[in-house]
């Protein structure tokens, strides 16, 4: 924690504007913008067990101020983030100065993250990344009847709060297909099944970061995060694509790039 | 509604055909006016490039009760529009893997290149098409919604 506030401390009086971390209120902590103005406020600043889209109110506060330089806390899909959401041209990477920690084993198991740790870090030690997902493989290992069974249950659960959306930091579209009338249906619950779904997941196709969030902020307990794990699974094997990995290059969706697919690896 | 369901016996599949203005509506064509025969199961919709098809369509399509979705547009290299077609495959490779991770038959789901030279192929596809959906029986969707 105090390597963490003394780091930031440093930043913002040499290179930083503001510091998107979260800070104790009330008991909680809540994502808080720190200034060179107020840097009283850095003693309370946390790392905390909970996590929230700090890279989501970076975009805001960014897009706002776009000639300031900000810093921003991240963990290892953050960081992924970041990569992403400048390839993506949404933020000015050169203008964002991360602030890494390590996630602890038992959240990398539980996310069953393959990179649980950013480029450079203050805080946490560093933790092997879990590349098989058992998630993916009790799936992949049920029949196609079961598969398809277990899917419309979950589904059927969904409520259409949004919440998957609104949590997630690379949902950055200002018109969000979601919510256009041609495509799903309003007034209905659940939305239609699978379309709103898979039309969702489509969407994270080279984008998702895999953090997690949307199955955090399910009401409805929906394991999308499985969903969004296999369409990054997808786009590895076609593609040979890891999402967020390196900044070079375009995402696959991004560009029409040359062929490198064949009809009979399509119609299987 | 209920007379979709009762097993596959003279169940004749709904197929929605997206094809594309240059190339395949352009073959559809051909095997029109060349008096060839296939079946009349397709639905057409005319798109002017492949590339134009959002997934959301397909998924639509399946949606509101279509047994299979083609989608046929040009060769590649000879897009219209130079890389329409580069974008469409990525697409339709994406979303199989999907549907086949969801449970849903992915077979039912079909793309194909067909110039519009290319009438006997478009007649070929449309009845090789049509004959695997009907072994296939009605989509799970017009069953489970």
């Amino acid at each position: 924690m105090k390597a963490m506030q003394e780091k930031v401390r440093k930043l913002l009086e040499e290179k930083i504007d503001g510091f998107i971390g979260l800070k104790m209120e009330h008991g909680h902590p809540a994502p808080f913008l720190f200034s060179r103005e107020n840097l009283d406020d850095l003693e309370g600043l946390v790392v905390g067990d909970v996590r929230y889209p700090l890279n989501k109110t970076l975009l805001r506060v960014a897009g706002q101020y776009p000639d300031l330089t900000f810093g921003v806390m991240v963990r290892g899909c953050d960081e992924r983030g970041l990569t992403e959401l400048s390839r993506w041209n949404q933020l000015h990477r050169e203008r964002v100065v991360p602030v890494g920690v390590a996630c602890p084993p038992e959240l990398a198991k539980l996310c069953e993250c393959y990179k649980p740790y950013p480029a450079e870090w203050v805080v946490g030690d560093k933790t092997e990344g879990i590349t098989e997902s058992k998630r993916l493989v009790s799936v992949e290992n049920m029949t196609q009847e079961k598969r398809l069974q277990h899917w419309m249950k979950h589904f059927n659960k969904c409520i259409k709060c949004y919440g998957c959306r609104n949590i997630c930091p690379m949902c950055f579209c200002e018109v969000c297909s979601l919510e256009d009338r041609s495509f799903i249906v309003t007034g209905k619950l659940p939305p239609e099944n699978p379309t709103f779904h898979l039309s969702r997941a489509v969407h994270m196709v080279g984008r998702c970061i895999d953090c997690g969030l949307c199955e955090e902020a399910c009401p409805s307990n929906i394991p999308v995060r499985t969903l969004y794990k296999k369409v990054n699974e997808i786009v590895e094997k076609l593609f040979d694509y890891k999402t967020g990995e390196s900044p070079e290059g375009k995402s696959p969706l991004n560009m029409l790039g040359e062929v490198t697919l064949e009809l009979s690896d399509v119609n299987k | 509604m209920v007379k979709e369901m009762e097993g596959t016996e003279g169940f004749e599949p709904k197929i929605i055909a997206f094809l594309c203005n240059w190339c395949s509506y352009g073959g559809a064509d051909l095997a029109g006016v060349s008096r060839m025969q296939y079946p009349a199961s397709t639905r057409t919709v005319r798109v002017m490039c492949t590339a134009t098809i959002s997934p959301h369509h397909i998924l639509k399509a399946f949606q509101k009760g279509a047994d299979g979705v083609l989608v046929g547009g040009c060769h590649i290299g000879d897009c219209h529009y130079m890389k329409g077609n580069y974008m469409t495959i990525k697409r339709v490779a994406i979303l199989k893997e999907l549907l086949r991770f969801t449970g849903f038959q992915e077979e039912r789901l079909y793309l194909d290149w067909i110039s519009s030279a290319e009438g006997v192929k478009f007649a070929e596809v449309i009845r090789s098409f049509t004959q695997k959906i009907k072994d296939l029986g009605p989509s799970h969707l017009r069953i489970t919604y």
